[in-house]
């Protein structure tokens, strides 16, 4: 009885179970149409939105890729020189500072596209003793062929280099801004192969100038304290045995001085008593000093130690900054030293020159050493830029026409080219460029004595020098 | 002008005595190559003027740390490269040769460069011979130069350890036969060799700049001296350094200052075509002669 009690129970919730289960059927099968056409809806609006997000995304790409190429593909500056001199080390330091500067300022707009400038350096050596020419060209042809430099600025150290480099850049047809090199030969190949060589500019001082500067200051001698009796020392290479020759000829032959007597130092001598002993024999009045090495400091030490009665006026590269007073034990005390462009020195007749140099001491946490390069480094930066803009593009035909036209107000004066691609240099900032002569003074001034235009006051004898007048 | 020549050709002749005292001493006298020498006078320089201005201590013992710190490096170069490749002279020159680029071009990549490395005179001032004024420390210098030239005469002759380091020159297994280590005694001579380096850079530097270049005209000097007056004679050094300096000086004041340092290439040349073992070596003269 019991089992067939159970039986119709579980017959009962069977059918009830069947019947939820058909109910349930029923239910669902008459509810899907109303969800079917919630989900299309949905999906019409997602597709919606799908599509406004992908034309924006569109929208953006489009943006991104006018920004992309309004910020072009930078502009490549090989700058191969030797690291290992102070003229070297403070051009590069110039040439980055001046390219961070105008980087910050967005870069160079060429034609409406405003690409960078990036630095590509090479320390080629070149300037140390044997001058290893070939190694500076290769230095060249890695920056040209590797690192595809688009220019080469401050190039080749030495004027022996830097004059066979203008065959390799005229080869490659890459414009090269010299800005340590200093021998004239360098306009005179410009001027008689123009079409071949007019890749090449100089933005520093060249052994000419230095000629008119020291010309000038050996007048001024003779002028106020009778002097007209030389020796020269100069070192061994291109450049300063070039402005010991046209010393010769253009100034002392002219003005009637007599050269007692001429050294030549090969590079990286440090013994001087020779020339110093021959001078003090020779009864000379005046050394005129030519070196552009480390070691050249060494002379003017000798100079004071041996007691040689001569001033010692011309170009000494240690004798330059200001730590020189310092390094040289304070016995500088009277030598003139040429400052090859102003800028390297503040000449507060020029408040560009000062500006010049108070950034690259707050940049760089210490004053420039350099007499010859640092500004002209600078410069050259910003010539370049300049010459792009102009020409709205990086062609190097277009480039170098535009170079040519350069005239701007910089930390060395006016700067503007020559037809021999040398920028002018003068004794009116405001019309040329400019550089100078200082002398030495107690305790540790470097006092501009000449030209007049820019001097911050006379020259005066050391302590034991009399004046022949 | 001659008593100028005569005055700057003997302080000259100093000058290349004590360049090449050190040099003598380890390679001319015990026999091991250090062709490093040149790099470690230039290391004295540049470490004496770091300890000088950037730790700020008294020049005195700044002298003193570079000379110790200069003993420490050839007593390291030995141990480390020479001990690995002794007995092969040829690879003892070429091993000793690298390190010492190694070491100089290492202080050019740190930017030792420029004129401000350069190290104060001991004695300012300058005393007049008759026309010719030389400075306190150059004669000073010739000082240093004599009185180090007959220490080192006296050392090698007549103290146990500088019988060693002629010892194992002359036959180091004998030398062993006798008890002395010639490893040792190796290490020691370098030690040596590079001290007297040291002390050489540090009273010669001071008449100009620290320059990493330095250290290869160094190098040539030492080598024309001890090769014209015969390697490990000390009287030879002597010689030597007054032929050559007074040959500089010469050269120098009557044909110009560019020929100076074909003198010292040419001695090096002539004296081993004519005579291999040097003015003075009796011991190298007897080596060649078996």
């Amino acid at each position: 009885m019991k089992r067939k009690h159970y039986e119709k129970s579980f017959f009962r919730v069977g059918v009830i179970l069947m019947a939820f289960v058909f109910a349930g059927f029923f239910l669902s099968s008459c509810a899907k149409p109303e969800k079917e056409a919630e989900l299309a809806k949905k999906v019409e609006e997602l597709t919606k939105k799908v599509d406004e997000l992908s034309k924006k995304n569109a929208e953006l790409m489009e943006q991104i890729a006018a920004l992309k190429k309004k910020v072009g593909e930078p502009i490549i500056l090989g700058v191969p020189t030797s690291l290992g001199f102070l003229e070297g080390k403070e051009g590069l330091a110039c040439v980055n500072m001046a390219v961070e500067e105008i980087n910050a300022g967005g870069g160079v707009d060429v034609a409406g596209v405003k690409r960078p400038f990036k630095v590509v350096a090479i320390d080629s050596r070149g300037a140390e003793p044997g001058v290893p020419v070939a190694d500076v060209i290769r230095a060249h042809k890695k920056l040209i062929l590797e690192d595809k430099a688009n220019f080469i600025v401050f190039g080749s150290f030495r004027s022996e280099c830097a004059i066979a480099c203008m065959d390799t850049v005229s080869q490659y047809k890459i414009p090269m801004i010299l800005g340590t090199a200093m021998s004239p030969a360098m306009e005179k190949k410009v001027k008689t192969e123009y079409d071949k060589y007019k890749y090449t500019f100089r933005v520093c001082l060249n052994a000419v100038y230095l000629i008119k500067y020291l010309g000038g200051t050996m007048a001024h001698l003779n002028k106020q304290f009778g002097f007209n009796k030389v020796f020269i020392m100069n070192q061994d290479v291109a450049w300063a045995r070039k402005t010991g020759d046209l010393m010769i000829k253009l100034v002392f032959d002219k003005m009637g001085w007599e050269v007692v007597g001429r050294q030549a130092y090969p590079t990286g001598a440090s013994d001087f008593s020779s020339g110093l002993m021959k001078a003090k024999a020779q009864k000379a009045q005046v050394i005129l000093p030519i070196f552009d090495m480390p070691q050249s400091g060494i002379l003017v030490k000798q100079w004071k130690s041996m007691k040689v009665p001569a001033l010692v006026a011309g170009f000494i590269s240690p004798l330059a900054g200001p730590a020189a007073w310092n390094s040289f034990d304070q016995k500088i005390d009277g030598a003139l030293n040429c400052i090859f462009e102003i800028g390297n020195v503040p000449c507060p007749k020029v408040p560009k020159s000062v500006e010049f140099y108070n950034k690259y001491q707050e940049k760089y946490g210490k004053p420039i050493e350099a007499g010859h390069s640092p500004a002209p480094a600078y410069e050259m930066v910003y010539i370049l830029k300049e010459a792009i803009e102009r020409a709205g593009s990086i062609d190097a035909d277009k480039v170098v026409a535009e170079l040519e036209k350069t005239d701007r107000m910089g930390a060395m004066g006016r700067i503007r080219f020559n037809d021999g691609h040398q920028v002018i240099y003068g004794e009116d900032p405001n019309e040329m460029a400019m550089g100078c002569m200082i002398q030495w003074l107690a305790p540790g001034e470097r006092v501009i004595v000449y030209p007049e235009s820019v001097a911050e006051g006379k020259i005066q004898l050391p302590e034991g020098l009399k004046s022949a007048k | 002008m001659l008593l100028g020549t005569l005055i700057y050709g003997f302080i000259n002749s100093c000058i290349l005595a004590l360049l090449a005292l050190g040099f003598n001493l380890t390679f001319g006298i015990s026999g091991v190559a250090n062709f490093a020498y040149g790099a470690i006078y230039i290391f004295s320089g540049f470490l004496t003027w770091i300890i000088l201005n950037s730790i700020g201590l008294p020049y005195l013992l700044s002298v003193v740390i570079s000379i110790l710190c200069a003993a420490i490096i050839g007593l390291l170069v030995y141990y480390i490269v020479i001990l690995r490749v002794k007995g092969l002279a040829l690879s003892e020159v070429i091993a000793t040769f690298g390190l010492g680029l190694a070491i100089m071009e290492l202080f050019r990549y740190f930017d030792f460069v420029g004129f401000k490395y350069t190290l104060p005179v001991f004695f300012d001032g300058s005393v007049g011979f008759g026309e010719v004024y030389v400075d306190y420390q150059r004669l000073f210098i010739a000082l240093i130069a004599v009185g180090l030239t007959l220490f080192l005469y006296l050392f090698t002759r007549h103290s146990k350890t500088g019988l060693a380091f002629r010892a194992i020159a002359q036959d180091e297994r004998t030398a062993l036969t006798f008890g002395i280590d010639s490893d040792r005694i190796g290490a020691l001579s370098m030690a040596f060799g590079a001290a007297l380096a040291a002390i050489a850079a540090i009273v010669i530097l001071p008449l100009g700049t620290i320059a990493v270049e330095g250290g290869y005209e160094v190098l040539i000097n030492a080598l024309a001296v001890c090769i014209v007056g015969g390697l490990g004679s000390t009287v030879g050094i002597l010689v030597a350094s007054v032929l050559i300096g007074y040959a500089q000086t010469f050269t120098a004041n009557y044909l110009g200052p560019h020929w100076m340092m074909l003198v010292s290439l040419i001695a090096i040349a002539v004296v081993l075509t004519i005579k291999p073992s040097g003015l003075f070596s009796r011991q190298k003269e007897l080596e060649e002669r078996i």
